[in-house]
């Protein structure tokens, strides 16, 4: 498979795999049914607005037939609307609606930030050498990941107050652990540096 | 399309253009966002640390986006291969943007009205270029080019919209390589051999020697079988007046194939080859508001100023043109005029028995390839029948007064529709 054809398959499997992966085993409460079926039209709709990105849209459309004048709403709607964003929070949404399974929820978050990536080097038509710079940032937000997971791994000692703190705080050190870490992980190389991008002029 | 890494060092010569960027997240920035929003409400929501590490790797990506440094303004430049093209030529426009640091930049051409920009319209780099291809006559916009920088992380996009320059597209030539030439030329020196002798180099007849004559020039065999001394006489080489008359005042048919293109096309065409053969030609317009007129002239400048002052013609209705106005200049005596019209305008019909009739030699060339659209309608097709017969009429009454009337469609060479009259000289009847 070339690397252009795994840019545009790339965001259908992993899109596919994080609703079975959210989705399984199949919960009945909480509108999971509505939430699957959001998750599957965003998905979907927006591999569907990656193959329809080429399409051009005529300058005038004033003397245009019913049937192509439909064709061009259709478009721009396809166009307009965030599905992939609906996706994602209709497939947090499934996950939720299981019991808490830590590094089966970890597992999903790299295949959403997989999928997210994914769709953007589709849509932007960059080779996946684009994303060598974030590639430290991306290792730490997975050690982040991780140390989220860990969290949710914390034996709770019983439903209460207590448990209930330690997780609020575990999650607001996570998120400060991102906020220390960013000034190092994102820091610019020096154009000296020889590594990165090299400057065209 | 293609991307370069090489300096353009002509590119280099052209002056930037600073241009301020407008920057916004990119819907890349936009989903990362809803992810890790979605991820730290659902963790406090669920009290399930484990959405906040869902949330942190985009969280991440954000911040590290938002710590990058963003040029407010890059600078620009633009280079078209060339300002005038003639129709279905390929022209090139190099871009180049300097001040942009690490960000990626993207070109993205959006063509003018009858550009064709071909398969590519986007590319990336820092100094890129595209191609395109005018397809039809006249002062065309080549377009907008839309320029995106992306940082590092892509999550920003700084935009920014350039109007290209304009091009002036000339109607490309039709194919003509014969000539009409008129019996009577004027005494100047040319290419067209003359009824008379002269110093050109295709035969005219033998004569007897006389003193003075060249001894070279002695046809030996012709001198012995007379006795006396014979010599090869050779035709007199002129040059002719060629006025091109242009109808404007009727733009009828498809664009790109309308009875004004093909006047254009055949008027650029007629230019070039009387020009070639060292001619001097000009050119007339009849169009809206009357006619505008340019001098015969020599030389490939010439070719030029006609083709600039035909691309002025603007279709409409000619208001109480004549051409018993134009100074002497315009229409010397003794000129072949080929007219390339429609002959849909009466008045310019008029004009041109008047031309006729003061002794000019024209040539019409009927560019109308159109005709009324059909429909089952009886009075609409005896409204038809009586429009041809009108134009049937006009054309003979035009025959009938010694102007020859030949048709053609634009896509075989002039020179078929023009092979009766390039075969011999054109006689001028009066």
């Amino acid at each position: 498979m070339t690397g252009a054809a795994a840019t545009r398959v790339a965001p259908v499997l992993l899109g596919a795999g994080c609703i079975v992966w959210a989705a399984v085993p199949p919960a009945h409460s909480g509108y999971a049914g509505f939430a699957l079926f959001l998750a599957i039209l965003g998905v979907a709709a927006g591999v569907l607005r990656l193959a329809l990105a080429a399409v051009p849209e005529p300058e005038e459309s004033y003397l245009l037939s019913g049937p192509v004048r439909a064709w061009l709403k259709f478009l721009g709607t396809l166009r307009l609307v965030p599905w992939e964003e609906g996706a994602l929070v209709a497939i947090l949404w499934l996950e939720v609606l299981h019991p808490a399974r830590p590094w089966h929820t970890a597992v999903l978050g790299v295949a959403l930030i997989g999928y997210l990536l994914a769709t953007h080097l589709a849509e932007s038509g960059a080779s996946p050498e684009a994303l060598r710079p974030q590639i430290r940032v991306l290792a730490a937000g997975a050690g982040l990941l991780a140390l989220g997971a860990g969290a949710g791994m914390i034996p709770a000692v019983g439903p209460g107050p207590g448990s209930a703190l330690l997780r609020l705080v575990a999650a607001g050190a996570l998120i400060a652990a991102a906020g220390l870490v960013l000034p190092y992980v994102a820091a610019p190389r020096p154009p000296s540096s020889g590594r990165g991008t090299p400057g065209r002029w | 399309m293609s991307s370069s890494t090489a300096p353009n060092e002509r590119l280099l010569r052209v002056p930037g253009r600073e241009l301020e960027l407008h920057w916004r997240s990119s819907r890349h920035a936009r989903r990362l966002l809803t992810l890790s929003v979605a991820g730290v409400f659902v963790a406090l929501l669920a009290r399930r640390p484990e959405f906040a590490g869902v949330a942190a790797p985009a969280l991440l990506l954000l911040a590290a986006g938002r710590v990058q440094r963003r040029p407010a303004r890059i600078s620009v430049r633009l280079r078209p291969s060339q300002t005038r093209a003639f129709e279905g030529e390929l022209v090139a426009l190099d871009v180049r943007a300097d001040g942009q640091a690490d960000d990626h930049v993207r070109w993205t051409l959006h063509p003018g009205r009858d550009i064709d920009p071909g398969d590519v319209t986007a590319a990336d780099g820092a100094q890129v270029r595209f191609t395109f291809t005018p397809e039809r006559w006249g002062r065309r916009q080549i377009g907008t080019m839309d320029v995106v920088l992306r940082d590092r992380w892509r999550l920003a996009e700084g935009h920014l919209t350039v109007i290209l320059p304009d091009l002036d597209c000339y109607p490309a030539p039709a194919d003509q390589r014969t000539k009409v030439v008129l019996r009577r030329l004027p005494n100047r020196l040319g290419e067209h051999p003359a009824r008379t002798s002269g110093d050109g180099i295709e035969f005219f007849g033998v004569r007897e020697y006389v003193p003075g004559d060249r001894q070279r020039s002695i046809n030996w065999p012709a001198s012995t079988r007379r006795g006396r001394l014979q010599v090869n006489t050779f035709a007199a080489e002129r040059s002719q007046d060629v006025v091109l008359l242009a109808d404007a005042t009727s733009d009828v048919g498809e664009p790109g194939s309308s009875a004004l293109d093909l006047a254009l096309r055949g008027a650029a065409a007629a230019a070039r080859a009387y020009l070639e053969g060292r001619d001097r030609v000009g050119v007339i317009t009849y169009q809206w508001g009357g006619v505008s007129w340019l001098g015969p002239g020599l030389g490939r400048r010439q070719l030029y100023r006609i083709i600039d002052s035909l691309l002025a013609s603007n279709a409409g209705y000619a208001r109480g043109a004549s051409f018993r106005r134009l100074p002497r200049a315009a229409l010397p005596p003794g000129a072949l005029v080929v007219v390339f019209s429609p002959l849909l305008d009466q008045r310019f019909v008029e004009a041109l028995r008047d031309m006729r009739e003061r002794g000019f030699t024209l040539l019409v060339v009927d560019v109308l390839n159109a005709e009324p659209p059909v429909r089952w309608r009886r009075e609409d097709r005896l409204a038809k029948r009586i429009w041809q017969m009108e134009q049937e009429a006009i054309r003979f009454s035009l025959r009938e007064l010694g102007v020859p009337v030949v048709h053609w469609d634009g896509v075989e060479s002039l020179d078929l529709p023009l092979a009766a009259h390039t075969r011999r000289p054109m006689a001028a009847r009066r």
